[in-house]
């Protein structure tokens, strides 16, 4: 599978064909049985997954992952924080706080939850939840964003909005997203290629209407009940 | 003595060894099992049967009624403990409250045990009948630590056939694997808790009972103890009770050939194997700690 | 609010000093050492979530370093305080690199197996470490340039109070510090920092050594002030007692299990004469702040204090958020 740079891949198929596997295996969570993960011409198989995610990777989660006691704005903060150089500092770092603050409000700003910044992530909705996860992917800065099914448990407005927010954030270009989504719809709104996982095997891969189209997708969806 | 005459006598000593750690690893992996938290106290436990012991022993001057009185008192001060304040910490889903609780208990089982007895080990007599040497295959050899042999076996194989064959034991490992649906399907699991952390307790003082009259009870006997047994644990697997058989007999030989071969790092055996086990399988318990 | 409350402590025990009975002197001066033992502690479970059970190898190697260092070296007292903590230090980077490599209870397991295999060396080594009898006659030796006024018990307690506050502010900077933003990090959700590119067991080994090390300060501090070390310096029960300072004082402070470790050192003084429950009563506290108040006491005390909507400006101390529950 082969991503090229400023493209908005979609991965779809239907449960237990690899998605999550597949981000698992990229970030470095999961060793490969066989063959290479290669970033920006990069061999990154087998690398631990903090050095690997330094390389300018991204990623959501399916079940929800933050701190919950700290802030909304605190939660994104630790997320600006972890590519600057001067992370691991011991000493008064105001320059760095600073930055990272106003990256964080920025990422916040974006998402449209600047009105729940100061909350503590725990007892925010699903929904700001998962939009909060997508925030502290972007303050990372990566140059890939992966997102394992964003809009999972989010209502048709929360949807809406996330996909609203994608899509401005993706108009220039400058980023590289991977998704894994259930939702079609989602899918046709943001995708540019569609990948599709059966089993743990691609079988089809292409622009969205001619995976619409694919016999083979169809039946995998429709037909599954060999799984 | 020959090699072979050697090798038998150690490996006897090192069966005798695994019985005592057996007692007490069976209880920490079975309360892992059943509520996912590692009872620091449990070295606490052992130390507490083992000072029981000695006061029913010299009471009554009946070594074999301390063999059932220490574990009915301690398994009941556990249950006590477990519902008092184990329970609570359930819903609560701190794995480090739980920490401070066990080893709460631990430091007051040490300070009350020390008010109580004092800060001198006590000796305790081996009875008449399991006094004395026979000869196994030429090879002399402590009855009494054959008798160990024989009830570290014997519970081994009791509870055993309890898990595997009765309903009782089918429930205990029904909630083990899936607490929730056990409870869903109507059974109140609270008790199955307390009664498998009591037991767990009572497995523990029964060790402490029978290896005092080896090694005396003493103020400190139950830290080392307490290491021991999550090195055990964490070889056979926490939770699996067949695995702590396995690991209470590894480590015995570890510790008992260990000993003889380096007796400099004897101390330090210990310790490496735990180090060699944590490294090869860290944090790597089920993953339910974090 | 913090500073305020600790100068004021400070400015009070420092007026008193000269005044009161050297009994009492003598008293205070422990516990402020026990209360810098405690805060070194808190970096690890209050701001990290490591939680020690053989934080006494801190204080131990620190003490016996120290004392090593004092008897057989001829060095001013400041300087061999200095180098009984370097020591402790290498040696605890090994030790920080081993536990650092579970979480958890493993974790926990492995620094007690490291406290006890301390305690275990003592005795092997007896002729470096006297055995059970210990190392006694350990002098206090003049300052640098003569200088004598460490070697009273006046200028003693002032040398300490120097310490504890040094390390109080130190500290400080360190919890405010990013490093100490990704520290809270790792408390909150360790795999969600992984997750985010950080290298968090490298933080983890960095916190542990820190830890160790003005654990060692404490130790190193009470060699002279004491005159002589034990094996029981590194026996589980001195890190039970430490942790339960730490929690009972209030986790995630750092003036919580300073205020809380003087305080309940000087306490089990008065107590033990009384009563010989004391110990025991003790563990029961413990037991009661886990299940009823894991704040801890500070906790207690600021938390009205922290119903009041925050502050904008960054004068708000911070603290560690409260331990999930």
């Amino acid at each position: 599978m082969a991503i090229e740079p400023g493209e908005v891949r979609a991965v779809i198929g239907p449960n237990g064909a690899g998605k999550s596997t597949l981000f698992n295996l990229i970030t470095g969570v999961l060793p490969p049985t066989d063959g290479d993960i290669v970033f920006a011409g990069e061999r990154i198989t087998g690398l631990p997954v903090h050095r690997i995610i330094q390389k300018g990777v991204a990623r959501t989660f399916q079940l929800t992952h933050l701190f919950p006691a700290l802030t909304a704005r605190e939660n994104v903060r630790v997320a600006a924080q972890a590519r600057h150089a001067g992370r691991w500092r011991p000493l008064a770092g105001s320059a760095l706080f600073a930055a990272t603050a106003q990256a964080a409000d920025a990422a916040l700003d974006l998402m449209r939850l600047s009105g729940v910044a100061d909350v503590k992530a725990g007892v925010l909705s699903h929904g700001d939840q998962r939009l909060l996860e997508i925030a502290m992917a972007i303050a990372q800065r990566p140059r890939l964003l992966m997102l394992d099914e964003p809009t999972q448990g989010l209502s048709i407005e929360e949807t809406d909005r996330a996909v609203h927010i994608l899509r401005g954030m993706l108009s220039d270009g400058g980023l590289t997203v991977l998704l894994v989504e259930h939702d079609m719809e989602v899918v046709f709104r943001l995708a540019d290629q569609i990948t599709v996982l059966h089993r743990g095997k691609v079988i089809a891969d292409g622009p969205p209407a001619a995976v619409k189209a694919n016999a083979e997708v169809q039946s995998a969806y429709l037909g599954g009940l060999d799984q | 003595m020959n090699f072979a005459g050697f090798l038998l006598a150690q490996s006897l000593n090192a069966l005798s060894q695994g019985a005592i750690l057996f007692f007490i690893a069976c209880g920490l992996t079975l309360i892992f099992g059943i509520m996912r938290i590692v009872n620091f106290a449990h070295g606490g436990l052992f130390m507490l049967g083992a000072y029981v012991g000695y006061s029913v022993a010299a009471w009554t001057g009946s070594f074999w009624l301390s063999l059932i009185v220490a574990p009915l008192v301690v398994g009941a001060l556990g249950a006590a403990f477990e519902r008092s304040f184990l329970a609570r910490l359930y819903a609560r889903q701190d794995a480090g409250a739980y920490l401070m609780v066990t080893f709460g208990l631990a430091i007051i089982l040490a300070e009350a045990i020390r008010l109580a007895w004092g800060a001198h080990p006590l000796g305790v007599p081996i009875p008449d009948r399991l006094r004395g040497i026979v000869l196994v295959v030429n090879q002399p050899f402590p009855i009494y630590r054959l008798f160990l042999i024989a009830m570290g076996a014997g519970a081994a194989l009791l509870i055993w056939q309890f898990l595997e064959r009765t309903r009782a034991g089918l429930l205990v490992r029904a909630v083990a694997q899936n607490a929730d649906m056990v409870h869903a399907l109507g059974t109140d699991v609270r008790t199955v808790r307390t009664a498998v952390f009591a037991f767990g307790c009572a497995m523990a003082a029964l060790g402490g009972v029978l290896s005092a009259p080896l090694v005396t009870a003493f103020l400190g006997m139950g830290t080392n103890v307490i290491i021991d047994a999550f090195v055990i644990v964490i070889i056979g697997g926490m939770g699996s009770f067949l695995g702590s058989i396995i690991g209470s007999l590894l480590v015995a030989f570890v510790q008992v050939f260990g000993a003889y071969y380096f007796e400099d790092l004897a101390l330090a055996l210990m310790y490496l194997l735990m180090l060699a086990v944590l490294v090869v399988r860290p944090g790597g318990m089920l993953g339910k700690e974090e | 609010m913090q500073r305020v409350v600790l100068a004021a402590v400070v400015v009070l025990l420092c007026a008193l000093a000269p005044v009161v009975p050297p009994f009492t002197l003598t008293l205070i001066t422990e516990a402020l050492i026990f209360g810098l033992f405690a805060m070194s502690l808190d970096l690890m479970v209050g701001y990290t979530r490591l939680y020690s059970f053989g934080h006494a190898a801190a204080y131990g190697l620190g003490a016996y370093a120290t004392a090593l260092m004092l008897l057989h070296f001829d060095l001013p007292l400041p300087l061999g305080i200095l180098a009984g903590v370097a020591l402790a230090v290498v040696v605890a980077v090994p030790i920080a690199w081993i536990c650092t490599k579970s979480t958890g209870v493993s974790f926990a397991m492995l620094t007690l197996a490291f406290a006890q295999l301390g305690y275990a060396m003592l005795f092997r080594f007896k002729d470096v470490t006297g055995g059970s009898d210990g190392i006694g006659g350990i002098p206090r030796p003049a300052g640098p340039f003569g200088l004598a006024v460490f070697q009273g018990k006046l200028g003693y307690f002032y040398l300490v109070t120097f310490c504890l506050v040094g390390s109080y502010l130190l500290c400080r900077v360190l919890v405010r510090s990013p490093f100490g933003a990704v520290l809270a990090g790792i408390r909150e959700n360790d795999a969600k920092m992984r997750a985010l590119g950080y290298n968090t067991r490298a933080y983890k080994m960095a916190v542990v050594v820190v830890a160790y090390g003005f654990g060692a300060l404490a130790g190193a501090l009470y060699t002279p002030f004491a005159g002589f070390v034990a094996p029981e310096l590194f026996f589980w029960l001195v890190s039970g007692r430490v942790l339960i300072m730490v929690v009972v004082g209030g986790a995630g402070t750092l003036i919580g299990p300073i205020i809380g470790g003087a305080f309940f050192l000087m306490l089990e003084h008065e107590l033990s004469e009384a009563t010989d429950l004391w110990p025991l009563i003790f563990g029961a506290i413990f037991i009661a702040f886990v299940m009823l108040a894991p704040e801890g006491i500070w906790g207690l005390l600021t938390r009205h204090a922290r119903t009041q909507p925050p502050r904008p400006d960054d004068d708000a101390d911070r603290e560690a958020p409260r331990a999930a529950s």
